[in-house]
């Protein structure tokens, strides 16, 4: 059966949003869902990589974040709250994980393979216009390329902003690790979107 | 700096977290170095690409069906004793 279909305009901005959350209205949650469940998804999926897992995370993320409103001081905004959230709880699941992690993949080092090759400007230019569909897709699947332990990295310094030091906090790593472990991943998706921009 | 130099501590330029003598010894290369200057420029633009995306809240599309799943799973969802006090 089909659910109510929530109207996105009943609460103008962040600030009406959430004052209909603390007054409990029935649609607020809903609306809180419809409008930030999309950006909490991606952002587990590129922590993850596995969408049955970035489900689990989405509910979890809602839940908390509905049974947290009353400590929520607004000051980061919904989306930084939420995303906030979401990273804990897929940082959880990563740490649960005992999946094998090869040797390469924690090198303190650049790897020869790493080396650029791809000397070609780029002509689009990220700071003039937006990602189109397939870009989009390209840069999710490039990065799903990357082993977990560049991968989790990237996401948390170069996508959410985090700080080194926070990266190396909610990772249990070394600052100096996270230095390095993110420059090659950028060394990486540079080149896997080098061979895309080519062409673009 | 050699190019394979300058390509070791390329995310430290642009994060700038270098000291001021290598900061030097990188410029004095890109202006000189075409390659090197297209890996730092192509770089640069990756972090722009990817930080805009991340903050980009991208519409339900193929999606809808998990996030519908999700509403009705709140709406179902048993009241707190928190709830049911207000």
């Amino acid at each position: 059966m089909p659910g109510p279909i929530i109207d996105l305009t009943i609460y103008e901005n962040e600030e009406m949003l959430l004052a209909g959350l603390r007054r409990r209205d029935p649609d607020a949650c809903a609306c809180l869902i419809k409008r930030f469940a999309p950006l909490v998804y991606a952002q587990a999926m590129r922590l993850l990589g596995d969408a049955d897992e970035a489900e689990g995370v989405l509910q979890q993320t809602f839940i908390k974040a509905c049974d947290r409103l009353d400590t929520y001081e607004g000051r980061s905004g919904l989306s930084s709250w939420l995303y906030r959230i979401a990273t804990n709880e897929a940082l959880m699941h990563l740490r649960q994980r005992s999946s094998r992690i090869d040797l390469d993949d924690v090198a303190e080092t650049i790897q020869e393979d790493e080396l650029p090759q791809r000397l070609t400007p780029w002509t689009f230019d990220p700071a003039a216009a937006a990602l189109n569909s397939e870009l989009r897709t390209t840069l999710e699947q490039a990065l799903a390329t990357l082993p977990e332990t560049l991968r989790t990295v990237f996401v948390l310094r170069d996508i959410q902003g985090l700080s080194t030091e926070e990266t190396a906090a909610a990772l249990g790593l070394g600052e100096s690790a996270v230095k390095v472990r993110l420059h090659r991943a950028r060394l990486r998706l540079r080149e896997l979107l080098s061979a895309y921009m080519q062409e673009y | 700096m050699t190019c394979e130099e300058l390509i070791a501590h390329l995310s430290s330029y642009i994060d700038h977290e270098m000291d001021a003598a290598l900061v030097a010894e990188v410029q004095e290369h890109i202006a000189h170095c075409r390659n090197c200057r297209v890996v730092l420029d192509t770089t640069q633009r990756l972090i722009v690409l990817v930080h805009d995306e991340g903050q980009r809240i991208i519409p339900a599309g193929q999606r809808s069906a998990l996030f519908e799943r999700l509403h009705q799973a709140f709406l179902n969802r048993p009241q707190t004793s928190d709830d049911s006090a207000v």
